[in-house]
C-alpha cells in the first residue's frame, strides 16, 4: 500500500534533479539574494509575521517588492530568510503536501507533522545549504487550535526546529533589532506576548524601520511608492494580511512623534 | 485460455456479469448544477461517499469502499503532482479522467487474472476552462462519459437512465440551494426506484413522494457542493445536518401519513 506522504509519492514519480554532492565551492562563493529582515511577535490574539519587501544581491538591489512571508494553508505562515529560490520552492511544497494529506487523510495534519515536514525538505538541501548557494532560515507561526494559542518556531540551516519562542528575527538586519525586542519584552511595561493588537503591530513597524536603518539589504518604508513592509496576522479566526491602504495612515499615527 | 480468442470474449464478458451483480444494488449518485455551482447527492449505508479532489473538483463512487478509496487516492495524487509540477490552475478533470482513471479502471478490468474495481466513479468540475465538461462518469470497465448539464452513476445502467431522464425534464441550473436539493432528492428517488423495477412506465409524483417517505427515514443522506461562493480557495463543502434534515422534512414520518 502506498502511504499517505505527498513527498514521497513526488520522488517516486516526479524526481527531482540530483542534489550537488557536499563540497566545498572551488573560487569565491555566490551571494545570491538572501539579505532581508523577518519578524513573528506573539500577541495577544495570535502571532503577528512581518517582513521587509527588498530582494539583494551583493549590493544591488534585485527587487523591491518581494514576498517574504507566505501563508501554508489556513493556519500556518512561513517567513524566510536566505534563498528565495529554495524557499519558494520549500512554502509551494509544504502547501501542496499539506492539502494532499487533509484531502487523501481526511483531517488536518497535526502541527507537529506541519513542524516535521517542513524539517525534513530542510534536511534535503543540506548540501546545498553547506556549498553557500541554497541556505534557507524560516520561521514558521501557525495557529495551535488544540491550545487556541499562537505559536513560533524557528529553525537552522540543517533543518533543526526550535520551540516555540514569544518572539523571533532573522535575516541580515536582525541583529539590529534583537537587543531591542529581548528589552521590551524583559523590562518593558508588559510582556510582548500580552500587547494589544494595534500596539503589536505599531512595534512590528518601528522595528522594521529600525533594521532597514541599519541593513542596507532591508528595504524600508516608502510611501511615495507606496511600498510597505509586508505583515501577516494569524489567530484563531485564520490567518489575513494587513492591507496596504491601512497601513500608510497606521504607519504615520504610530510613528511620527508628537512633541 | 488466452491462447484462444473465443476464450478471452468469453472471460470480458464473464467479468462484465460479475461487476454487474457486484454493482447492482448501489445506491444512486447525483450530480446537478444549481445557481452557485454543482451539487452531488447520494445514500450511503456507512462510509462517505462524496469527497474533495481539490480546490474545484469532486469525486463520489459507487462500489466496493477499498476500490473506491483506491480510485479516489489515484485522482489526489495526480491532481496534486499537476499542481505541483505546473500550477494550480493545470489541474484538469478531462485530462484527470481520460489519462487517469479512465486507463487504470480500463487496465485492471483487462487483466482477467486480476479482480478489476468494483466501482463506478462520478467526477464535477466547479467552471472547467472554456470547452470542457463540467461532469464524468467512468464505468467499472474504464469507459468514461461527460456532460455539461448533468451526471448520474447508479447500480444498473437503467437507473442511470431514469435519474438522467428526470433532470432533463427539471432543470437546476438557475436554482438556488435548496429547491435544487429537493430535485437532486427525487432524481435519486428516480432511479433508485427504477433500481428495483426493471421496465415500466416512470412513477408520477405523488408515487415518487410516497416512495421516499417510505425509503428515505431509514437512510444516511449525504451531499456535498462545489460553492463559487465560497471565500476559501477549496470550494467542496459537505452540506452540514441542518441543511439536510431540512430536505429530508417533506418526508419525515410526522409528514407523510
Amino acid at each position: 500500500m502506498e502511504g499517505g506522504d505527498f513527498l514521497d509519492l513526488l520522488q517516486a514519480r516526479s524526481p527531482q534533479p540530483p542534489v550537488a554532492p557536499l563540497a566545498v565551492a572551488p573560487g569565491p562563493v555566490h551571494e545570491g539574494v538572501e539579505g532581508t529582515t523577518i519578524l513573528a511577535l506573539r500577541y495577544r490574539d495570535g502571532v503577528l509575521v512581518a517582513g521587509d519587501r527588498r530582494a539583494t544581491m551583493g549590493n544591488t538591489v534585485v527587487y523591491d517588492r518581494a514576498d517574504k512571508v507566505l501563508s501554508i494553508d489556513d493556519d500556518a505562515v512561513m517567513a524566510l530568510s536566505g534563498s528565495p529560490a529554495v524557499a519558494y520552492e520549500i512554502a509551494r511544497t509544504l502547501e501542496i503536501s499539506f492539502q494532499h494529506f487533509r484531502r487523501t487523510q481526511l483531517q488536518e495534519l497535526s502541527l507537529d507533522g506541519k513542524l516535521r515536514s517542513l524539517s525534513r525538505l530542510l534536511r534535503e538541501n543540506i548540501s546545498m545549504a553547506m556549498q553557500g548557494i541554497g541556505a534557507v532560515i524560516p520561521i514558521f507561526s501557525a495557529f495551535d487550535q488544540l491550545q487556541s494559542v499562537g505559536k513560533i518556531y524557528f529553525y537552522d540551516l540543517l533543518g533543526a526546529q526550535f520551540e516555540s519562542v514569544d518572539f523571533c528575527t532573522t535575516g541580515s538586519g536582525s541583529p539590529g533589532i534583537r537587543g531591542a525586542l529581548y528589552y521590551l519584552d524583559r523590562w518593558g511595561e508588559q510582556p510582548l506576548a500580552q500587547l494589544e493588537e494595534a500596539d503589536s503591530l505599531a512595534l512590528v513597524l518601528k522595528m522594521l524601520e529600525t533594521a532597514a536603518e541599519y541593513d542596507t539589504a532591508t528595504g524600508g518604508f516608502k510611501a511615495s511608492a507606496r511600498i510597505y513592509p509586508q505583515i501577516l496576522r494569524i489567530t484563531a479566526n485564520g490567518i489575513d494580511a494587513l492591507p496596504e491602504e491601512a497601513m500608510a495612515p497606521f504607519y504615520q499615527a504610530q510613528t511620527s512623534r508628537s512633541t | 485460455m488466452l491462447e484462444d480468442p473465443y476464450r478471452f470474449v468469453e472471460a470480458v464478458k464473464n467479468r462484465r456479469e460479475y461487476l454487474a451483480d457486484q454493482l447492482q444494488q448501489a445506491s444512486p449518485v447525483v450530480g446537478l448544477p444549481y445557481a452557485e455551482g454543482l451539487l452531488l447527492l447520494t445514500t450511503t449505508p456507512g462510509p462517505r461517499k462524496l469527497f474533495e479532489i481539490y480546490n474545484q473538483v469532486a469525486f463520489a463512487a459507487v462500489g466496493h469502499p477499498a476500490d473506491m478509496e483506491k480510485l479516489r487516492k489515484a485522482v489526489i495524487d495526480l491532481a496534486h503532482l499537476d499542481a505541483f509540477n505546473l500550477s494550480p490552475q493545470d489541474v484538469s478533470l478531462q485530462r484527470m479522467v481520460s489519462q487517469g482513471l479512465g486507463p487504470l479502471m480500463k487496465d485492471a478490468f483487462d487483466e482477467i487474472f486480476r479482480s478489476p474495481f468494483i466501482a463506478r466513479a462520478l467526477l464535477a468540475e466547479l467552471d472547467p476552462p472554456t470547452g470542457q465538461e463540467c461532469f464524468y462518469t467512468v464505468d467499472a470497465d474504464g469507459s468514461f462519459g461527460s456532460s455539461r448539464t448533468c451526471a448520474a452513476v447508479s447500480g444498473t445502467p437503467q437507473s442511470q437512465t431514469a435519474i438522467l431522464q428526470y433532470l432533463e425534464n427539471n432543470d437546476t441550473a438557475a436554482l438556488p440551494l435548496e429547491p435544487a436539493l429537493e430535485r437532486a432528492l427525487k432524481a435519486w428517488g428516480m432511479g433508485r426506484i427504477a433500481l428495483d423495477r426493471e421496465e415500466g412506465t416512470p412513477p408520477d409524483e405523488p408515487a415518487l413522494k410516497d416512495y421516499l417517505a417510505q425509503t428515505l427515514p431509514g437512510m444516511r443522506l449525504e451531499a456535498a457542493v462545489l460553492d463559487r461562493g465560497r471565500p476559501t480557495k477549496s470550494k467542496f463543502c459537505l452540506l452540514d445536518a441542518p441543511v439536510l434534515d431540512q430536505a429530508l422534512a417533506p418526508y419525515s414520518s410526522g409528514e407523510s401519513q
